[in-house]
């Protein structure tokens, strides 16, 4: 899905996704790498204060990811 | 290590006065073995059924399948089975154990829905089901109110492997007949059989374990693994009740507790062990649902493999989805490590077969052994009985709300049969040797 909105609309998109690989194998551009799969936007067992920094900090990350010219299938690290 | 399995041949089941085998039937006390369940207070009710092979019924839906299986001590007498759960914390595979071969213990109760599977014992869904061939003591229970998920899980687990220790056990107290067959598997240390058979190659084999929390979780030892790194363990532990299945996920490819057991691979490995192959041991390793996990647990399957002095893995997956990516980093490594794989998985391939397999690939992992399209489409006809709540099948993986028509027949994918497409090859299909 990510891959056809970018080809038909072009507009760039990012992925929050936990295994890497698989995002790699079906063509994602802009991976962000999520917490883990039941819960790959947060981190749940922080307690809600730590986890809504985990959030943030996902959100903003995928925000500059968004904002990034790639050249090839990128993953951005914390 | 020696183990020596005493296999009692059972061709039917019955109810009767007394849990004893007698003439090739196995008779149950019914009473008797409810209460034995109903010990655990968190059980609202407990009902026991039997279906044996080629009556018309199901069972829906299932959870878990046992062996009815028991050590027997010097002195004959019964000393309990799968340690950490119904046996004190020992180890497995080493002394005699009175095996019920052909009989099973099937758990039968909602859980997480989604993830339990049937089993037909007549009929085209039975062919895909070990257990549609053995004689069946269903276990169908409903817990108390408002008990959580995980504890209904984990009452439902040990009452399996309870009511299935505890037949066996009846039957060695109640003079059970000689064995019809006598299996004894036996083999040193790693060290010990290198030194023995210093030419041969070394194989170990990496079974992999769904281990992902929510109700996905492999046992070993009463242990957890989910949190646990991979460990090695010598190949009869596990054909002894070392490894127990905690899990539900897609009925398919889940290995039950009956299946590790009586796992092929295992069995395939030790009977060439000592001719073809050096079989150095069993790595039981994890699923995780998180990259660094998956990365650790592969890595560290390395590490025990390279330690070992492997030359050759079979590596079996449990599940389908993420952990294919378990399986390709797996291969990967090993690979990479100069160490030949070969790796035992089923495809999601969809229900025209046309799609990709596995959800990851990986070049370094070349070759490869199909058990089989978890999308598969199958017509099962209604069954004159069905044991548990056939409206189930809509909840189930492989199952929709069409699923289950009026007359009783189903439309199903291949996944929502239990055990189907097992992972580890247990299958009464297969290819045709040429």
């Amino acid at each position: 899905m990510g891959r056809e909105i970018e080809r038909v609309a072009g507009i760039p998109v990012v992925q929050i996704a936990t295994i890497i690989p698989i995002m790699l194998t079906v063509g994602a551009n802009r991976i962000v790498p999520g917490i883990a799969i039941p819960h790959p936007t947060g981190d749940p067992d922080l307690g809600p204060e730590r986890d809504r920094a985990v959030r943030e900090e996902l959100v903003m990350r995928s925000l500059g990811a968004l904002a990034t010219d790639v050249a090839e299938q990128t993953v951005f690290e914390k | 290590m020696r183990l020596e399995l005493r296999k009692v041949r059972i061709r039917d089941v019955r109810w009767g006065d007394v849990t004893k085998v007698e003439g090739g039937t196995l008779f149950i006390d019914k009473k008797e073995a409810i209460a034995v369940v109903a010990e655990e207070t968190r059980f609202a009710h407990v009902d026991l059924e039997l279906a044996r092979p080629g009556e018309s019924v199901r069972i829906i839906p299932v959870k878990d399948a046992i062996e009815p299986r028991v050590k027997i001590g010097d002195d004959g007498a019964p000393t309990g089975y799968f340690p950490g759960f119904c046996a004190p914390m020992d180890r497995a595979g080493e002394g005699c154990t009175l095996v019920l071969d052909g009989a099973a213990v099937v758990t039968c109760g909602p859980i997480v829905a989604f993830q339990e599977g049937f089993i037909d014992m007549q009929g085209p869904g039975a062919v895909y089901t070990p257990f549609s061939a053995t004689q069946n003591v269903i276990l169908i229970v409903e817990p108390i109110d408002g008990l959580d998920p995980h504890a209904y899980e984990r009452i439902l687990r040990e009452a399996g492997l309870k009511l299935a220790v505890h037949i066996a056990a009846r039957c060695a107290e109640n003079g059970v007949p000689e064995a019809d067959e006598l299996t004894v598997y036996e083999k040193g240390t790693a060290h010990e059989e290198g030194k023995k058979f210093p030419d041969l190659p070394k194989v170990v084999y990496v079974c992999m374990n769904i281990t992902q929390g929510l109700l996905h979780d492999t046992y070993l030892y009463g242990s957890d693994i989910r949190p646990a790194l991979p460990t090695l363990v010598h190949p009869n532990e596990v054909l002894d009740g070392a490894m127990v299945s905690g899990n539900c996920v897609s009925a398919c490819d889940k290995n039950t507790t009956w299946h590790h057991v009586h796992n092929p691979i295992v069995a395939s490995l030790y009977a060439r062990h000592g001719t073809e192959i050096n079989f150095l041991g069993v790595i039981p390793t994890q699923e995780s649902t998180i990259m660094d996990g998956k990365l650790r647990a592969a890595r560290m399957n390395l590490s025990i493999a390279l330690e070992l002095g492997a030359q050759g893995a079979i590596i079996s997956e449990e599940g389908y989805g993420n952990p294919d990516s378990d399986l390709c980093l797996n291969a990967k490594y090993f690979e990479q490590a100069g160490i030949r794989t070969v790796v035992v998985s089923d495809e999601a391939a969809g229900t025209d077969g046309a799609s990709q397999g596995l959800a990851d690939t990986t070049p370094e992992m070349i070759a490869f052994v199909s058990t089989g399209n978890v999308n598969e489409m199958l017509e099962v006809p209604a069954m004159a009985r069905v044991i548990g709540c056939p409206e189930a099948i809509a909840n189930l993986s492989g199952g929709s709300d069409e699923s289950l028509r009026p007359d009783g027949s189903m439309f199903v994918e291949m996944q929502s049969i239990t055990a189907s497409t097992t992972e580890i090859g247990y299958s009464r299909v297969g290819c045709e040797w040429v």
